[in-house]
């Protein structure tokens, strides 16, 4: 298969990107791992006149560590991540999706970034993302902003991102002791899969008074975007870490929370009771790994 | 436009005028004559194309050529030595682990990368390590056996 | 048993040092000067009537060589079964599915080739279509072919023993149905080809096929040309399971382009082609009736058959009958009835994919045998047995069972999986469940009717008399084809496999019908034997001659001359070699006389020492209409146990280990028999647990790419004991018999018997998705509850 004639540029540096960027605009499309970007190409799902590879810009692969907080690089890919210690430690769940997506080729390339502006409903980093509060750094020439993760997708395949703008990274608050997190994703097969269902839990809880007193639940591939289960997280707040307030919360998400379609990947009826499953599932996790921070 | 791009192939260097939109898969295939990386799917998902690349697999189908200026490549043809295969080439061809051999290519550079990386590898992690290359033929299973036998 | 030098070992497959090194050449690998690039249009419509097609824009961009449509292929008819051709080279009025060819364009690049393909305009009058049994058979239903009223392409009806008095007699009457999807082989190397033209006008094909021969056939009737002067090759091939097993319209529009423009072409699938062509596993829909007594016995079968075709005919008619006469084993029933029927509609053409045909039948019989055991409170392996074939038998419409391992099948994998612990005492969610089942060993005819050779071989010894040389058009295809006849040459001559050269997949080199029906091993062995011991028969009556001893006292084995009687004395004979060696440092010195030195002097007396081999089974089967489909000059069985773990509340389940017991007669290469066994497991786990080919509601296929399509990862396989069981078959080589299809037929109804064994739950449609366990898991529990 053969890709369309583009025009290929190397910024050395964000603000050559930026610049190029503003140049080229809408013209223009930002060149990560490529894992969906040149598949796009070649199905001739996109077209562009140039691309702008961001591989050469060291500060966007870098994963460091703050006071109360970890920067990943929008270009940090899945295998990096899941080998940086902090994150094995701190973000378990995270791990889990970097660990989880594709194969061990793909994980070679893919980046989060990437992964967070293809924006697919199924992206298999994005509800950890959702989970640690992440937020996202955005900046196009001579301005930058910030957006809650909660408001960077928009759509299938679209984010709040805008033309003239990259994504340089993450910001990830460090998860406080007494919490934990996991990630659960549900497919066909075991490699090389694309989610029918994946979800992720947080959940931090006081050890004087054995309530939850934080938690976050994510759901995939269940809406057009990734999304928060807020009546299930307002359901367990203030309860007991236990089987029973698992369930609770589970059922509140597979019946308010997710809006799930027919596919042919699989249909509503099934992501929905999946909902249910793995999020009692993460959630128990979640709580051992919190009994153990 | 073509542009000009230097890289090491197999330790050997190589200066090479490419066209922005021609992977490594091809450019190793149709420029090269390195016929050994194969393609079957040219999307990502077979992994036939595997190369290493600055020390991890990758499938050269989704790098585009010019992104691997100044990089380091290794493909199948210089795995073997002037003594011929290389032990963990031995060990498939002893094992039974090619059938078609179109996967085969692919499936030794991972495991080469894979052993690099850790010699004593678990199951499991033999399992991870050829996860992106499709093999329809073995069943894998003799490949398993085949990587397990080159523990050190 | 015979005491073998070369067969029944591991030795290495000779092809498998190039295959490791990326040194082995396939189709894509190879350029040829002045080589120009192809590419085809193909429809976007499931069906339409074509109303013109104007390719001057196409012809008149830069670096265009040769447009072509139909006016310059012709329309001659092809297809598979001569009296089934229902296939031109491009449409001619109409197309019929999302994929049909229209036209190809041969240019300088093949990005050049693919912007005239979209120059190409093409005016449809859009017909309304059909996608599927019922809508393809409705009253009034779009009409594919014309000469199909209702869109029936092929009908079977058939009755041995008396179905409806026997079911009379039963105590037990299972009735169930069963459903697959479309599977797609997904062999890795997609289809490609390279044709080329001599200024002679000899046409060389070199394509990624399983069938050289049939493909050569059908090039020179298409391009009516003398099959003299067609010669197809296979370099090494990614594999075919099936697809590859005939002609397509890519090779026949390359030779097309090639023959308009006298330059070499090539052209190539992309991954989305390889599913618009397809060719691959039918959907059938099976309902199927078994009766037995109340001891177990196995009284009758009552089998209806519905078979999701596509557009075209292709392998149909074989598969319709296929799916029906092999269910007519490994039990010994004598009552069996079928209907099968063969529906157009407006998907792509299904063909023949490993265990053509029987593949679905088999996994819903399997289930009704389990089914029936648990009924009656027999141990199902004690139910199979207790109706297990035994060799020598005739099934009800007459397949003999020369050599039958299946009950020593059954015993070495309720050994192997530890079976009598295990069955019963599984926790739920955990599961354990057998199947067995059998395959055809090669077509006992062509495809094509003819007396002809299945299979012709040459073992040619070098002059020096070191090395033989054999030459088979077979095709090496992955299943280790090329090492089994060197093997069986090696055997057969008494000289190490080193000394055995082979060169295949060449139709200049004989004839061979090719990689299909598990055939090769069988049938080219046999040829392959016959010219080894023809060429060994030369050597040794020259030796005779020379050394005045009876030809019956000769023998060679492991290089060397032996002889029954006193060894005697051969000094002339070597000093003769010896004169003839001057310069080589490697005289033989031993005290035996080297089947080197013996072939060198019967070169030197009889000039080039060729030994011719061929074979065509005996005239096998029944009289009754189709009674051909299934016949065999042998049957290899197999026997599995799976295990499996059920996620209760996601329905995901996983294959935990495989246990497989193939009876392949004599084993050529062990290794190569494993391999098979394993990758036929493999294939099978795809087909019960995630493959399936998907449309849309226009006929268009929704995952046409190996992300979508399932097959079985690394990360899916089990563990799998593979246990090789060896019989004696009469009618094969040194009492080889297949492996390479049969080891398939056991795995879906195995697992299928450990899910119901883990949940409860009997599933009649495939793949097994979480999704679909999963309901199937709700629907018994609401059932339960009630
Ligand atoms: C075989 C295969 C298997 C896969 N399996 C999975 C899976 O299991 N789970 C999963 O979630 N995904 C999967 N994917 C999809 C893909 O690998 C991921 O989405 C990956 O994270 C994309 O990252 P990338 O760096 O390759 O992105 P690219 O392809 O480079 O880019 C993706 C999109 O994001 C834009 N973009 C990238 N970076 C930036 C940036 N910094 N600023 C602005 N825009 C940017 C690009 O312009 C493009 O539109 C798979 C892909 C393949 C080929
Ligand atoms: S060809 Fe690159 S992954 Fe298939
Ligand atoms: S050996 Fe054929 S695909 Fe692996």
């Amino acid at each position: 298969m053969l890709l369309p004639m583009f025009e290929f540029h190397e910024p050395l540096s964000i603000e050559e990107a930026l610049e190029l960027k503003k140049k080229l605009g809408q013209n223009a499309r930002i060149l990560a791992g490529g894992t969906d970007l040149l598949v796009h190409l070649k199905k001739k799902l996109v077209k562009t006149d140039n691309l702008i590879s961001l591989s050469r810009i060291k500060a966007l692969s870098l994963i460091t560590e703050q006071k109360d907080s970890i920067f990943i690089g929008a270009c940090a890919t899945m295998a990096q991540i899941s080998r940086s210690p902090v994150i094995a430690k701190k973000f378990t769940a995270l791990k889990s999706g970097c660990d989880n997506l594709g194969n061990h080729l793909i994980r070679n390339r893919a980046t989060i970034g990437g992964n967070a502006c293809n924006a697919s409903p199924a992206g298999d980093t994005l509800p950890a993302l959702l989970i640690y509060d992440s937020v996202a750094l955005l900046e196009s020439y001579g301005k930058k902003r910030e957006i809650p993760i909660a408001d960077f997708f928009t759509g299938p395949g679209k984010s709040c991102i805008q033309p003239d703008e990259i994504l340089t990274g993450f910001r990830l608050p460090i998860p406080t002791d007494h919490s934990g997190a996991h990630y659960i994703q549900l497919g066909k097969r075991k490699s090389s899969e694309i989610n029918v269902v994946n979800v992720a839990s947080f959940l931090e809880y006081d050890p004087g008074t054995k309530k939850v007193i934080t938690t976050r639940i994510a759901l995939g591939s269940v809406a057009a975007t990734p999304i928060r289960a807020a009546r299930a997280e307002a359901a367990l707040l203030g309860q007991a870490p236990e089987e029973a307030s698992f369930f609770a919360a589970a059922e509140m998400a597979r019946r308010e929370d997710c809006r799930p379609i027919d596919d042919f990947r699989g249909t509503a009826g099934y992501r929905q009771a999946m909902v249910g499953v793995l999020t009692k599932r993460t959630l128990a996790t979640a709580y051992e790994r919190a009994k153990g921070a | 436009m073509k542009k000009i791009i230097s890289l090491t192939i197999n330790d050997q260097s190589h200066e090479i005028a490419v066209e922005p939109n021609i992977t490594l898969a091809d450019m190793l295939r149709y420029e090269l004559a390195l016929t050994g990386t194969k393609k079957g799917c040219d999307t990502g998902d077979c992994g036939a194309c595997t190369v290493i690349m600055d020390g991890d697999v990758v499938n050269s189908c989704l790098v585009l050529a010019i992104q691997a200026n100044g990089s380091v490549i290794e493909t199948i043809e210089g795995l073997s030595t002037d003594e011929g295969l290389s032990p963990l080439q031995e060990a498939f061809v002893e094992k039974g682990a090619i059938q078609c051999g179109f996967c085969s290519p692919g499936i030794i550079m991972s495991a080469k990368n894979l052993l690099d990386k850790n010699p004593n590898p678990t199951e499991d992690q033999i399992r991870e390590g050829v996860s992106g290359n499709l093999c329809r033929c073995t069943g894998y299973q003799k490949i398993f056996e085949a990587i397990e036998s080159q523990r050190s | 048993m015979k005491e073998f030098d070369i067969i029944s070992t591991r030795a290495h497959r000779i092809d498998t040092p190039d295959k490791a090194t990326g040194q082995a050449v396939f189709t894509d690998d190879i350029t040829r000067p002045g080589m120009l690039y192809g590419a085809l249009l193909q429809s976007p419509h499931a069906h339409a009537r074509i109303l013109s097609i104007d390719t001057s824009k196409a012809k008149a961009l830069a670096g265009v060589k040769s447009v072509i449509t139909h006016e310059q292929a012709g329309h001659i008819k092809y297809g598979v079964s001569p009296a089934r051709y229902d296939e031109t080279v491009f449409a001619i009025d109409k197309v019929r599915y999302i994929g049909d060819e229209i036209a190809a364009v041969a240019a300088v690049t093949l990005e050049i080739a693919l912007a005239a393909v979209e120059l190409i305009e093409v005016e449809y009058e859009i017909l309304p279509a059909v996608f599927t049994l019922e809508e393809a058979l409705k009253e009034g239903a779009p009409q594919l072919h014309e000469t199909s009223p209702g869109n029936l392409c092929a009908e079977v009806h058939q009755e041995f023993g008396d179905v409806a008095a026997a079911l009379k007699e039963c105590d037990i009457i299972k009735t169930s149905t069963m459903k697959n999807k479309r599977q797609d082989g997904a062999f890795i190397e997609m289809q490609g080809c390279i044709a080329e033209f001599d200024n002679r006008g000899v046409l060389t094909l070199v394509s990624s096929t399983q069938v050289p021969h049939y493909v050569q056939r059908t090039v020179a009737m298409v391009l009516g040309m003398d099959v003299g002067m067609v010669r197809v090759k296979k370099p090494y091939v990614g594999a075919g399971f099936g697809i590859k097993a005939a002609a397509n319209p890519m090779e026949l529009a390359c030779c097309i382009l090639a023959r308009e423009t006298r330059k070499p072409v090539k052209m190539n699938f992309t991954r989305k082609q390889v599913f618009m062509y397809a060719r691959a596993r039918h959907q059938f829909s099976h309902t199927i009736t078994t009766g037995a007594k109340k001891d177990g016995t196995l009284m009758a079968i009552k089998h209806e058959c519905w078979l999701d075709g596509g557009a075209y005919t292709s392998f149909g008619i074989a598969t319709v009958y296929y799916t029906g006469s092999l269910l007519g084993g490994p039990y010994k029933i004598a009552n069996m009835s079928y209907d099968g029927y063969r529906v157009y509609n407006n998907k792509p053409t299904c063909g023949a994919q490993r265990g053509h045909g029987a593949v679905i039948a088999r996994a819903l019989f399997e289930q009704q045998v389990d089914m029936i055991a648990e009924e009656i409170g027999m141990d199902p392996m004690e139910l199979r047995i207790k109706n297990m074939m035994d060799t020598g038998d005739t099934t009800c419409n007459d397949l003999n069972m020369s050599s039958f391992g299946m009950s020593e099948c059954i015993e070495a994998v309720r050994k192997g999986s530890d079976w009598d612990k295990k069955k019963g005492n599984m926790p739920t969610g955990k599961g354990i469940g057998m199947a067995c089942g059998f395959f055809v060993s090669g077509a006992g005819y062509p495809i094509y009717r003819s007396d002809t050779y299945h299979g012709t071989v040459i073992v040619k010894l070098t002059e020096d008399g070191g090395t033989a040389l054999v030459y088979t058009a077979s095709a090496e295809i992955g299943q280790g084809s090329d090492t089994a006849f060197a093997m069986i040459a090696a055997e057969a001559l008494g000289i190490p496999l080193d000394h055995v050269r082979l060169a295949s997949g060449d139709t200049d080199m004989g004839v061979d019908l090719g990689a299909y029906s598990s055939r090769q091993t069988l049938m080219t062995g046999h040829a392959t034997k016959d010219a080894a011991d023809h060429a060994k028969a030369q050597v040794l009556e020259v030796l005779a001659e020379q050394l005045s001893v009876p030809l019956k006292e000769l023998d060679i084995k492991n290089g060397f001359i032996t002889f029954a009687g006193d060894t005697p004395d051969f000094s002339a004979l070597r000093t003769r070699y010896i004169k003839e060696h001057r310069g080589w440092i490697d005289n033989p010195d031993s005290e035996h006389l080297t089947f080197k030195e013996a072939s060198r002097i019967a070169f030197l007396e009889k000039g080039s020492i060729v030994g011719t081999g061929k074979y065509k089974p005996h005239n096998l089967g029944g009289k009754f209409k189709g009674a051909a489909v299934g016949t065999s000059p042998a049957y290899g069985c197999s026997a599995q146990v799976a295990e499996v773990t059920v996620d209760m509340e996601t329905g995901q389940v996983t294959i935990d280990s495989i246990t497989d017991a193939h009876d392949c007669g004599k084993a050529i290469n062990l290794t190569s028999v494993e391999g098979q066994m394993e990758g036929s497991v493999s294939m099978g786990i795809g087909e019960a647990m995630h493959e399936e080919v998907i449309f849309n509601d226009k006929g268009q296929v929704l995952n046409a790419d190996l992300a979508e399509y399932k097959i079985v990862t690394s990360m899916d396989m089990p563990r799998i004991k593979a246990i090789v069981v060896e019989s004696d078959e009469p009618n094969g080589p040194y009492g080889a018999k297949e492996v390479g299809e049969g080891a398939i037929m056991p795995t879906i109804p195995a697992i299928l018997n450990a899910v119901y064994n883990a949940a409860g739950v009997r599933i009649n449609e495939l793949p097994l998705t979480p999704e679909r366990v999963y309901f199937a898991i709700q629907d018994y529990k609401d059932r339960m509850a009630k």
